[in-house]
C-alpha cells in the first residue's frame, strides 16, 4: 500500500502519501497553490492551465504541482521569485483574452479567476490589443448559458462530459486561442448531469439560466442540506436569498455523491414556490385553521381506530416514526407501510440489513465486479450511474448487468443479460444455482444466454458490490431469497469491500423501514407478535400496501393516512387505487403539492420540502444524514414533526415530542441500532449506523425454518418460497425474452406482448412544477423490438393504444434495437397515459393496436 | 564540398521505391538477418552503441529511448513520426518518396528491438503522394512476407499501418501524435508518463522520426563502429539537411555531421544571390533561435549548435540574406506558431496570440520601443512554462531575433513614426 512520506514545502514539513499529487499534499499542509484546470473529481490531471507551477529542488524546470506525485524528501518552493514570476505570467496570459466584465458577470464575488488574479496576478495587464470576440451569451442547453469570451479553456467541463458523465457531447472546437467549447453542429447539450459544469467552471463562462442575474454572493446564504428527490440522497447547498431558494449546488461528499448532482436535484427547486404547492391545511370545504384541521383529522382517525391505515413516502425518519406511533399507539392499528407495492417480510428485511452484507457507496469505487440487478441507476438513483462509470473507467471494475430493459450502462459492461419483465427472481435463482455448483460456467448453465457470463464476472472477482432494485421484491419474497442465495454463493458477507446496495423506490425507504413503517416490524425492525411490546395496544401484524388497498375497497379498513405519497400517480393499478380511495370513509393526505390524490382527500396537510424540513434520512447504505431547514416555509406551512405530535396529542396520546431534537432523540431511542447518534455525529457528512458499535443491536433474522411464524411473510410468499426451494433437481423455468428460442414468445399478429414498466428520471411532477425543466417532460411511448414492430406493422412515431384487460393508454411507438422480442416498455408516472393504469400486481400482457390519428 | 550519401544512396534510381529496385541495391538483407538470426538485445545494443541521435528535433539517443520500454507480455507499439511540418524541414518527404522500403525495413528491425507487434507511420496529411508511395511499398512488403504474421518463420508478427494526419503541426509532437492516432483531438499529453512507458492505447510505445528509423538497417548491417565512422563523437552519422530560403540551390543535402555550416549553405546550396550576404539563419528549422553570419563557421553538429545558443533540431537550415526584414521574419514565424498552437496550455495559447498582435503593431509602425521589451518579456514568460515545446518553439526564435536585431526593430518603429509625424 501507499507509504507515508514527508516533504518540505516552503520550509515546512508536510506529511503526505507517496504518489499523491503535490498540490493535494500542499493543501493539507496549508500551502495554497493556485489551480484552474486541476480537479481531482475529474480524474487524472491534464496540466493545461499551468497555474500551479512550483519549484522542486533537483528539477531545473518548474513543475505543475497538480501532476507531480510526491516523493519522500521532496523539497518544494512555492513562493520564490521564479515561481511568483511564472504564476504571475500565467495570470497575465489568462487575462489576455478575458473580457474582465466582472461587473456584469454572475460569477463575480465567487470567481476563482478573480481570486487568483488578485492573489497571484501582476495587478495590471500590459495587453493593449483587441481581445477575441464571441457572440455572448448563447444557449449551450436550455438550462446552461455559455459565454465563450470569459472561458479560460481550463478543460473542466469538457472532461466532465467525456470522463465523468461519458456523454462526450462537449468538445473543444477549433484550436489555439480560437478554441471554444461547444457541441457537434451546435446541438444543445442534453444530459441529465450537465448542470455540474456550472459548478466546475472556474469563471463566469458557464452559468445556469435559473440563476443568472438573480443574486450576488453577498446577497445570499449557502445552506447545506440533503436532496430527497431520490434515494441517492446527494448532499447539496441551497443558495438562499430572501428566504427563497435561488440555486442548488453540489456539496461534496465522497461517501454519498462524489461531489456531483443530477439535474433533477439541481434544477428541481423552483417547484418549492409552485402554484400547486399546498400552503395551508384544508378540509373538503376549503382552507381552515390548523386547529380545525387537526381536530377534523383526529376525529377521522378516531372513527377509523384500529381500522385506520397509513402509507408513508416522502418523509424523514422522525416523521415516519411519528406516523407509526399515531397508528400503533394512539389508534391501535398495525396497518402501516412505506412501500408502493408488495415487499418482503420482516425476516427477509432483516437478512438484507445485516451489516456484513451491506455495501457502502464508496465500495463501488474499488469493487472488482459490480452486479446490477433489476434497476437502472440513471433513472432510479442517477448519481450511482456516474459512480459505476467511475469504477469501470478508473479502476477497471467489471460490470454485469441483469435487467428487464436495456440500461445506459450496458455499453461498458463485461456481461449483459436480459430477463423478461417480472422474472428477476427466476434469473437470480438460476444464477445462485450456477454459482453454487463447481465446474466451468458454461457446463453449469444448460441454455440461458447471459447467465454464465454474469457468473464468470462475479466469480473471478475478489470484491463484488451488488446493486439491486427494490422492485424485484414485487415478484414475491422468492426473488429476494434468490438474491440472498447469490450473496451466499459468492460469500459476500466475508469478502472485504463487498455487499448489497439497494436502490429503493422511495428516497428514504431505508430510514422509514428502520423507523418502523412496516406492517410487520416496529422501530428498529423489532418483531410484532401476538403479545405486543409494552405500551402498544396493537394486535398482530398489519397489512402491507396492496392488501390495504383491497381492504379499503372491501370496507375492512376505514381511514387512510397518506403521508408524502400519491398512489393515483405512483402506485401500480391506478383504477384499483381510485376505487380504494373513494371507498375510504376518511382520507387524510399530507402532501407538498396538489395532486389527484389530494383532490379526493377529506383533510389535506401541507408538507415541507427538503429545503425547509428539519430531520434525518437514512441512505440506502445506512448513512444517517440531516436535512436542514434552509429556506422559509411558504404560506402557513408548519414543521411536520410538530403537526404529527399535535395530532397525536389531539388523539389523547402524548408522544413527549416538542421539538425536532426531541423527535430525533425519541427515534434514536426507539431504534436500538441508532442508539446514541447525535446531531453532531451526523454533522455535515452523515454517519453509517453499521460503522457504530450500536450496530450489534440489529435483531438477528430467524432461521429460515421458522418461516411459518405469525404472518411475518404473507402466505403466498411462503408458498412461492417453498416451491422455489423444493428439491426439484432442475432450476425453475425462466421465460426468457432473449434472442433465439423463446418458448412463450408470441406468434401471430395479434399476440400480446409482455409489458415492462420503469420510472423514467423525468416522469413525475418535477418536470411539470419546475418551468425550466418542462422541456424534459416525457410523453408516453411504447418501446418495441424491431421484430415485434414489424409483426405489428408499426413504425416509429405511430400512435398506438396499449391495452390490458379493459384499461388502456395511448403511446407513441419507439423501436429499440436492443430490446428483446416479445416485450414492450412503458413509463410509469407520466402526467398522461401513465403505465401504472395497466399494472395489477402480476406480470401483465398487453395488446397493441395502431390508432389512426 | 561533396555530399556523403548514405541514406540517399541510389536515390537517383527511380526504381528504388519498388521492392525489386530496393532489393537490387541490397535491400531487406538486414531484415532477413535480423528476423532469422538476431535477438532483440543484440539489435538494441547495436543501436545504443552507434550513438544514433533522434533526427526529429530533440536529438535524443535512439537506442537509449528504445531501451526505456519495459519488457513483458503487454502490447507494445512502434510509431514512426512522419508528420514533418516544421517550416524549413522537408528531408523526411524525400526519404519516404525515394526510398520507402528503407524506412519499412528500419521499422521492422526496430520493432524487434522494441518488441512491438503493431507499428504505425503517422504521415503528415499534406504528404499525399508520399503516403501513396508508402502504401504501395507496405503492400509489397506484406506480399513479400516482410510484414504480417510469422515474418520469415521467426514467429514474430508485425502489422504496419500508414495513417494520414489531418494537417495539424502539433501532431508532430509525439504525445499529440498518439492522441491523434487514437482518434482523439491531437493535443499533447502530460509527461511523465513518457510514451516509452505509457503511450499508444496505454501501452509502451517507441516513437521515432523517419530519418532515424531509415538509419537502422545500415547500422544493424554494418555495426555501430561503421556508423561512428561518420560524424563526430557526440553527433555520429550522416544527416540529411534541408537548406532553403535565400540560397541558389535549395534542397536536401546529406552530409557527415560536423561539416562547417558555411559549406552547407555556400558550397552545397549555392549561397545567396550575388551581392547579397547571409544575415541570419535558422540552423534547425523555424523553432531554433536564429544564428547570424558570425556563426557560419560552426561545425554543423548537435553540440556546436547548442553551444551557440541554438539547436540542430530536425536539421533544416533556412537562410535570410540582407534583403530580408527581420521583424517581418519574426512576425511570419510567430504567426505560424500562433496558427498551430493547440490551445491546451495557457502560455502557448495566449502567448503566441499576444506576440503576433504585438509584432503586427511593430510592423505597422504602431509600436514603441517599450513594446520590444514586452515582446521579449512575453517570450521569457512562455519559455519553460508550457505543456509541450510548441510555445518555446515560437518564443526561442522570436526572442533571439529581438535580441540580436533590436536595432532593426527600432528602426522599423522609428521610420513608421517619422512617416506619421
Amino acid at each position: 500500500m501507499s507509504r507515508e512520506v514527508t516533504i518540505l514545502i516552503d520550509g515546512r514539513e508536510v506529511a503526505a502519501t507517496e504518489g499523491e499529487m503535490l498540490h493535494d499534499a500542499a493543501k493539507r499542509g496549508d500551502v495554497e497553490i493556485p489551480v484552474f484546470c486541476y480537479e481531482p473529481k475529474l480524474g487524472d490531471p491534464v496540466g493545461a492551465c499551468r497555474m500551479c507551477l512550483v519549484e522542486i529542488e533537483g528539477i531545473p524546470k518548474l513543475q505543475t504541482s497538480c501532476s507531480t506525485p510526491v516523493r519522500d524528501g521532496m523539497v518544494v518552493h512555492t513562493r520564490t521569485d521564479q515561481v511568483k514570476h511564472a504564476q504571475s505570467a500565467v495570470v497575465e496570459f489568462l487575462l489576455v483574452n478575458h473580457p474582465l466584465d466582472c461587473p456584469v458577470c454572475d460569477k463575480g464575488g465567487e470567481c476563482p479567476l478573480q481570486d487568483i488574479s488578485i492573489g497571484w496576478g501582476p495587478g495590471k495587464s500590459r495587453m493593449i490589443d483587441e481581445k477575441r470576440h464571441f457572440e455572448k451569451p448563447i444557449e449551450l442547453s436550455p438550462l446552461v448559458a455559455i459565454d465563450r469570451e470569459r472561458c479560460i479553456l481550463c478543460y473542466r467541463c469538457v472532461r466532465f462530459s467525456q470522463e465523468v458523465s461519458e456523454d462526450s457531447q462537449l468538445q473543444l472546437l477549433e484550436r489555439g486561442d480560437r478554441t471554444f467549447v461547444g457541441t457537434f453542429d451546435d446541438r444543445p447539450y442534453v444530459d441529465p448531469f450537465h448542470g455540474n459544469i456550472t459548478d466546475l467552471c472556474p469563471v463566469g463562462a458557464l452559468t445556469s439560466y435559473t440563476y443568472r442575474f438573480r443574486a450576488r454572493p453577498w446577497d445570499v446564504e449557502q445552506a447545506g442540506s440533503v436532496c430527497t428527490l431520490c434515494p441517492s440522497q446527494c448532499n447539496l447547498s441551497f443558495t438562499v436569498r430572501d428566504e427563497q431558494v435561488k440555486r442548488a449546488i453540489a456539496r461534496d461528499n465522497p461517501d454519498v455523491d462524489d461531489g456531483w448532482l443530477c439535474d433533477r436535484g439541481r434544477y428541481g427547486f423552483e417547484m418549492f414556490a409552485a402554484e400547486q404547492r399546498v400552503t395551508a391545511p384544508r378540509l373538503r370545504g376549503g382552507q381552515v385553521s390548523w386547529d380545525e384541521a387537526i381536530a377534523a383529522a383526529a376525529a377521522a382517525l378516531r372513527a377509523g381506530g384500529a381500522e385506520a391505515a397509513a402509507i408513508v413516502g416522502d418523509a424523514s425518519n422522525e416523521e415516519g416514526y411519528l406516523v407509526q406511533r399515531i397508528l400503533r399507539e394512539a389508534l391501535g392499528s398495525p396497518h402501516i407501510d412505506s412501500r408502493v407495492s408488495t415487499g418482503p417480510g420482516r425476516d427477509t428485511t432483516l437478512r438484507l440489513a445485516q451489516p456484513e452484507l451491506s455495501a457502502k457507496v464508496r465500495e463501488i469505487d474499488d469493487a472488482d465486479a459490480i452486479l446490477l440487478i433489476g434497476t437502472d441507476p440513471l433513472h432510479s438513483s442517477p448519481i450511482l450511474d456516474l459512480r459505476i462509470r467511475k469504477a469501470m473507467r478508473r479502476n477497471g471494475a467489471k460490470l454485469a448487468v441483469a435487467t428487464e430493459r436495456p440500461t445506459t450502462l450496458d455499453g461498458g459492461a463485461a456481461a449483459v443479460t436480459r430477463y423478461a419483465p417480472g422474472e428477476a427472481g427466476a434469473f437470480l435463482l438460476e444464477l445462485a444455482a450456477g454459482l453454487a455448483t463447481s465446474g466451468t460456467p458454461s457446463s453449469r448453465f444448460a441454455s440461458e444466454e447471459g447467465v454464465p457470463e454474469v457468473a464468470e464476472v462475479l466469480q473471478s472477482a475478489e470484491s463484488v458490490v451488488v446493486i439491486w432494485g427494490e422492485r424485484i421484491g414485487r415478484e414475491g419474497e422468492v426473488s429476494i431469497d434468490a438474491l440472498l442465495d447469490v450473496t451466499e454463493a459468492l460469500n459476500l458477507a466475508d469478502k472485504e469491500g463487498s455487499g448489497l446496495l439497494e436502490i429503493p423506490d422511495l428516497a428514504n425507504a431505508r430510514g422509514l423501514r428502520e423507523a418502523g413503517c412496516l406492517p410487520d416490524a416496529g422501530p428498529g425492525l423489532t418483531r410484532f407478535t401476538l403479545s405486543p411490546p409494552q405500551g402498544l395496544n396493537v394486535k398482530g401484524v398489519g397489512k402491507p400496501t396492496e392488501e390495504m388497498r383491497a381492504a379499503l375497497e372491501s370496507g375492512e379498513l376505514k381511514t387512510l393516512v397518506l403521508f408524502g405519497v400519491d398512489p393515483l400517480r405512483d402506485f401500480p393499478d391506478t383504477a384499483a387505487w381510485d376505487r380504494a380511495l373513494t371507498a375510504a370513509d376518511n382520507l387524510i393526505v399530507f402532501s407538498t403539492f396538489e395532486t389527484a390524490t389530494t383532490a379526493k382527500a377529506d383533510v389535506v396537510f401541507p408538507l415541507e420540502t427538503h429545503a425547509e424540513k428539519d430531520g434525518t434520512v437514512t441512505h440506502p447504505d445506512g448513512r444517517l444524514q440531516r436535512v436542514r431547514p434552509s429556506a422559509g416555509r411558504p404560506g402557513d406551512i408548519r414543521p411536520n414533526w410538530g403537526v404529527l405530535a399535535e395530532l397525536a396529542q389531539a388523539l389523547g396520546h402524548d408522544t413527549g415530542i416538542d421539538s425536532q431534537p426531541s423527535a430525533f432523540a425519541a427515534l434514536t431511542e426507539a431504534v436500538p441500532f441508532y442508539a446514541g447518534i447525535s446531531d453532531s455525529e451526523i454533522a455535515g457528512r452523515g454517519v453509517r449506523w453499521q460503522d457504530r458499535d450500536a450496530a450489534s443491536s440489529l435483531p438477528a433474522p430467524d432461521a429460515p425454518s421458522t418461516q411459518g411464524d405469525v404472518g411475518t411473510s404473507p402466505e403466498r410468499f411462503a408458498r412461492e418460497e417453498q416451491e422455489a426451494r423444493g428439491d426439484s433437481p432442475t432450476p425453475p423455468q425462466r421465460r426468457v425474452a432473449s434472442e433465439g428460442e423463446v418458448p412463450t414468445a408470441p406468434t401471430g399478429a395479434g399476440a400480446p406482448l409482455k409489458l415492462g414498466t420503469y420510472r423514467d428520471l423525468w416522469a413525475g411532477p418535477i418536470t411539470e412544477l419546475n418551468p425550466p425543466l418542462r422541456f424534459l417532460q416525457p410523453q408516453q411511448r411504447v418501446e418495441l423490438s424491431p421484430a415485434d414492430a414489424e409483426r405489428l406493422e408499426l413504425k416509429a412515431g405511430d400512435t398506438v393504444q396499449v391495452a390490458q384487460n379493459g384499461s388502456s393508454v395511448h403511446a407513441k411507438v419507439i423501436i429499440r434495437e436492443r430490446l428483446s422480442e416479445g416485450v414492450c416498455f412503458l413509463i410509469e408516472g407520466t402526467a398522461e397515459a401513465n403505465a401504472n393504469a395497466l399494472l395489477n400486481g402480476a406480470p401483465v400482457s398487453v395488446e397493441i393496436q395502431k390508432v389512426e390519428s | 564540398m561533396a555530399e556523403t550519401r548514405v541514406l540517399l544512396k541510389h536515390a537517383e534510381d527511380p526504381q528504388l521505391r519498388t521492392l525489386a529496385g530496393y532489393k537490387r541495391h541490397g535491400g531487406y538483407q538486414t531484415l532477413e538477418k535480423a528476423y532469422r538470426e538476431m535477438e532483440a538485445e543484440e539489435i538494441l545494443k547495436e543501436l545504443e552503441d552507434s550513438g544514433l541521435r533522434g533526427r526529429g528535433g530533440a536529438g535524443f539517443s535512439m537506442g537509449k529511448k528504445a531501451s526505456f520500454l519495459p519488457r513483458g507480455e503487454m502490447a507494445k507499439y512502434l510509431c514512426c513520426n512522419a508528420d514533418e511540418s516544421e517550416p524549413g524541414a522537408f528531408k523526411d518527404r524525400e526519404l519516404m518518396q525515394r526510398n520507402p522500403h528503407q524506412l519499412i525495413e528500419g521499422i521492422a528491425i526496430a520493432a524487434i528491438a522494441a518488441d512491438a507487434g503493431h507499428a504505425f507511420i503517422f504521415i503528415r496529411g499534406e504528404y499525399d503522394a508520399q503516403a501513396d508511395i508508402l502504401d504501395a511499398a507496405v503492400a509489397e512488403a506484406y506480399e513479400a512476407g516482410y510484414l504480417g504474421e510469422d515474418i520469415l518463420g521467426s514467429r514474430r508478427d508485425l502489422e504496419l499501418v500508414v495513417h494520414r494526419g489531418a494537417g495539424a503541426y502539433i501532431c508532430g509532437e509525439e504525445t499529440a501524435l498518439l492522441d491523434a492516432l487514437e482518434g482523439k483531438r491531437g493535443n499533447p499529453r502530460l509527461k511523465p508518463p513518457f510514451p516509452a512507458v505509457q503511450g499508444l492505447y496505454g501501452g509502451p510505445t517507441l516513437i521515432n522520426n523517419v530519418e532515424t528509423l531509415s538509419n537502422v538497417p545500415r547500422i544493424v548491417a554494418h555495426g555501430a563502429e561503421w556508423f561512428r565512422g561518420y560524424g563526430t563523437e557526440q553527433s555520429p552519422g550522416t544527416k540529411v539537411v534541408s537548406v532553403s530560403g535565400c540560397v541558389r540551390r535549395p534542397g536536401n543535402y546529406e552530409v557527415e555531421l560536423g561539416v562547417p555550416t558555411r559549406e552547407l549553405i555556400y558550397d552545397l546550396a549555392g549561397g545567396p544571390l550575388d551581392g547579397r550576404e547571409v544575415k541570419a539563419f535558422y540552423p534547425g528549422g523555424s523553432s531554433s533561435p536564429v544564428l547570424t553570419a558570425e556563426d557560419l563557421d560552426l561545425p554543423y553538429t548537435f553540440e556546436d549548435m547548442a553551444e551557440a545558443g541554438s539547436m540542430l533540431g530536425s536539421g533544416s537550415i533556412v537562410v535570410a540574406d540582407d534583403s530580408v526584414s527581420i521583424p517581418l521574419m519574426a512576425l511570419r514565424t510567430a504567426r505560424f506558431y500562433h496558427h498551430e498552437s493547440c490551445g491546451k496550455c495557457t502560455p502557448c495559447r495566449e502567448g503566441t496570440n499576444w506576440t503576433v498582435k504585438m509584432l503586427e503593431r511593430v510592423v505597422r509602425g504602431e509600436a514603441t520601443p517599450m513594446d520590444l521589451d514586452i515582446i521579449s518579456s512575453v517570450q521569457d514568460n512562455i519559455m519553460g512554462h508550457c505543456l509541450c515545446v510548441l510555445g518555446d518553439s515560437m518564443a526561442m526564435p522570436v526572442s533571439a531575433m529581438v535580441k540580436k536585431f533590436r536595432g532593426e526593430f527600432e528602426a522599423v518603429i522609428d521610420s513608421a513614426q517619422a512617416v506619421a509625424a
